[in-house]
């Protein structure tokens, strides 16, 4: 009875999570006078740690001097890097996908060679461009954002108009009078060609449209297994910030880009029925809650051996630009079908904001790279580095025709089980930017009981909810030794639900 | 005991159901809203002064946010907080921001003096005046700029007196246009290679902080390179063609603006320069300000 008392005092009082007791974070020294908001950042071969600013700088810092050093200059809105050597590094400008090469050997780049620039540009700020990433054959995906009607189109536009919508061409550019046909280009549209597409490049160079239907899709990444993640942005047909697997051919639920559809046969995406592009839509395989887990998710990187605890590696873990936190994959399949767990990570204050990009160092350093872009966010990069004491935490959320196996990094206080509350809600899918939780319905846990050892909670709400987002709160377990949960709300989405 | 035990445990759920404005407020508004100066969106107190005693009017722009602000982002809207919701962040915001004055930004380009930017010869992609989306900005020195279009592959217009001023550009989202700094004295109407139909730019090699760039029109690969005559008199541009041309190539400046042409090779008739096959597969054009 006593102990009851004690964890209701302990819900109410909402501990403090301490991401601190475990991980250092670590302001390093930005570049003198660049801005340092961070576009994209990988690691090089030898641990250095390659950065690319908002203004176009290319710029690599050594961890062991604390030294930065030019690569190139002059980029347009680079956010996304892949580095094949220490003298080829990949970089997704707004305009290009680009080789940035130093032919010399001289440590700065001399080349700026065109990859793949045959794509649309309809001089609209939001068409913000994204990758590369490569698969093991090697091809090459980048994903090209659409247009938002905060502005309309330029003048001059770059590759082919598409007439498939209500306002015409000089309606979508005109500056003027753009209050009155704003509402005709729709809230987000995609004009000129390819966006809102993921494009594949093949070794050959040869380009193939590979999926399509993403609206601002600033994260892309394949996960430890080779599946092809795309972290979207909630508002317009985004209920809340969505996670998808990106399969050949799929429609990924924003309707602007299907216009560019080969063989489309002319229909405005936006006149259709709203229940046939839900049928058409390949659904997410996972939902970050606006204001509780992430309103802006960003790139997914794979957690490598030494970073975190061994429950993480090969994990997924995602930025977040509005809260304070990352965000971590947790995997399950349920008959062949992949749908996953979100939990946080390092939320509290040490973090902060604008987490645009995510490295790892070779001695396991986590690099968070910040923007902000005049939306919300931060400026500069922060070092993490765990200290080597495993804690308390998630490690799987496995969906049974029951309910849930959650398995732990340690063993469970049996007496907090009874905190375990779950809810199931689903969302609205159409136009309206983001869409308030529907069906909000708590999900009475009928049993929970410990397994394997005390690590594994086995719960009994009768099943989950087909298309449903459970919300499963941990915020009152305790470990054995009465350790605090770290990351304790897990969002499963279920997409299908183990019978 | 129990009775309190009850109490407990309701006000528990109570916190797990209903979060207070303070928590909503950080959850949803922080990033966006500090208490005393204007960041992504208004201070609170700005916020405040506007909606003191209108928690309606509140929570009506919160569901539905409109454009208010030419320079700032739009704020998505808060439906997902619900009413009860922004009627309690509304309380949170009256509160703390009461008492509190707003503090006065800086004006102006914060990192106007970075290094990299300010060296010249200097080459910056970004969005450009007159140009198609995928410009290309060059200081050729300290006093003459060129811009160059990466889209239609081909030169677009020059100026003197400094290079680009990006701000109206990096301090947003790339919603502005940068601007030029100092006056056009050139600009080129189309391409001299008045047959194009089908360009593809390949890139650009990097020799004294100068690009050398490099485009396909048809099957014939281009390279354009310029440089500064002394004292912002003028420009050179050097092409070369491969394969080399086998018929002569006339290419046509036709042009307003006060300049004159001359080139190391071929014939001139106003503004139209032709070129000996032979000769076409290098050549170099000087045009000089009148």
């Amino acid at each position: 009875m006593k102990l009851r008392i004690f964890c209701a005092i302990m819900c109410l009082c909402a501990p403090a999570m301490a991401w601190e007791e475990y991980f250092t974070f670590e302001k390093i020294p930005s570049p003198a006078g660049i801005d340092p908001q961070v576009g994209a950042m990988e690691t090089m071969k030898d641990g250095r740690i390659a950065v690319a600013f908002h203004r176009g700088e290319l710029m690599i810092f050594d961890p062991k001097t604390q030294a930065w050093s030019l690569f190139a200059s002059g980029l347009q809105e680079p956010l996304g890097m892949l580095i094949e050597d220490e003298k080829n590094i990949l970089v997704m400008q707004r305009a290009e996908l680009t080789r940035i090469k130093d032919v010399d050997g001289d440590g700065s780049a001399d080349e700026y060679e065109t990859v793949y620039d045959d794509f649309g540009m309809s001089g609209n700020y939001h068409e913000f461009s994204y990758g590369p990433v490569r698969d093991k054959e090697g091809n090459l995906y980048v994903v090209l954002g659409i247009a938002s009607n905060g502005a309309p189109m330029r003048d001059e536009i770059r590759g082919k108009f598409s007439e498939i919508g209500k306002a015409n061409r000089e309606q979508m550019s005109s500056y003027p009078n753009w209050k009155n046909n704003k509402g005709k280009a729709e809230r987000m549209y995609a004009r000129v060609e390819w966006r809102g597409w993921v494009m594949k490049i093949s070794p050959d160079g040869k380009v193939e449209p590979y999926a399509s239907g993403l609206r601002s899709p600033n994260g892309i990444g394949f996960d430890a297994k080779g599946r092809l993640l795309i972290t979207d942005n909630q508002g317009d047909w985004r209920p809340t910030s969505p996670l998808y697997e990106i399969k050949k051919g799929g429609f990924y639920g924003h309707p602007a880009s299907l216009i560019w559809t080969p063989g489309w046969d002319g229909t405005d995406p936006y006149a259709m029925d709203v229940k046939k592009l839900e049928e058409m839509q390949s659904p997410p395989v996972g939902f970050f809650p606006q204001g509780e887990l992430a309103n802006s998710p960003t790139w997914p990187v794979v957690i490598p051996k030494g970073a975190m605890p061994d429950a993480f590696t090969n994990q997924t873990l995602i930025g977040e630009m509005n809260q304070p936190n990352l965000v971590r994959v947790l995997e399950d399949e349920v008959d062949g079908v992949f749908q996953t767990a979100l939990v946080e990570v390092f939320g509290g204050k040490a973090l902060g904001i604008g987490n645009n990009r995510i490295a790892f160092g070779n001695d396991g350093s986590i690099y968070v790279g910040k923007t902000a872009l005049s939306w919300a966010g931060e400026k500069g990069i922060v070092r993490v580095k765990w200290k080597g004491e495993s804690f308390f935490t998630l490690e799987k959320v496995k969906a049974t025709p029951s309910g849930f196996d959650l398995t732990f990094t340690d063993e469970v206080d049996q007496a907090t089980l009874s905190t375990i509350t779950i809810k199931s809600n689903t969302y609205n899918y159409n136009k309206a930017y983001g869409s308030p939780k529907v069906d909000v319905t708590p999900m009475p846990v009928k049993k929970s009981e410990l397994t394997e050892k005390g690590r594994v909670i086995r719960i009994d709400i009768g099943g989950l909810k087909e298309g449903y987002l459970h919300a499963i709160d941990l915020t009152g377990l305790r470990s054995k030794n009465g350790k605090l949960l770290m990351g304790n709300k897990a969002w499963y989405q279920a997409i299908k639900a183990p019978k | 005991m129990k009775y309190f035990l009850v109490l407990f445990s309701f006000s528990a759920l109570a916190y797990a159901e209903k979060p207070n404005g303070e928590q909503l407020f950080t959850l949803n508004c922080a990033a966006c809203h500090l208490p005393d100066q204007m960041v992504v969106g208004p201070s609170l107190v700005e916020i405040r002064s506007l909606y003191l005693n209108k928690p309606d009017d509140f929570v009506k722009w919160c569901v539905a946010p409109q454009k208010k602000r030419p320079n700032a982002v739009d704020m998505p809207s808060m439906v997902h907080v619900g009413d009860e919701g922004l009627r309690l962040v509304y309380d949170h915001i009256m509160k703390v921001s009461a008492g509190l004055k707003e503090v006065k930004q800086q004006k102006g380009d914060p990192y106007a003096a970075s290094p990299v930017q300010a060296k010249r010869p200097q080459i910056q992609r970004i969005f450009m005046p007159n140009a198609g989306p995928a410009a290309i900005a060059v200081a050729l020195d300290e006093q003459l700029s060129l811009c160059w279009d990466a889209g239609e592959c081909r030169f677009r217009y020059v100026w003197t007196g400094g290079f680009i001023d990006g701000y109206p550009y990096w301090q947003g989202n790339g919603s502005s246009l940068a601007k030029i700094v100092g006056s056009v004295r050139y600009t080129e109407k189309s391409s001299p290679f008045h047959n194009m139909s089908e360009v593809h730019f390949s890139g650009y090699r990097v020799e004294k902080g100068l690009p050398i760039l490099r485009y396909q029109v048809g099957a014939k690969k281009i390279t354009e390179t310029f440089s500064a005559l002394p004292n912002a008199g003028g420009f050179t541009r050097t092409f070369t063609i491969h394969p080399t041309p086998t018929a002569d190539l006339i290419l046509d400046f036709s042009t307003e603006d006060k300049v004159e042409f001359s080139s190391d090779k071929g014939k001139w008739s106003d503004s139209k320069l032709t070129l000996k096959a032979a000769d076409s597969g290098s050549f170099t054009i000087t045009t000089t300000f009148k």
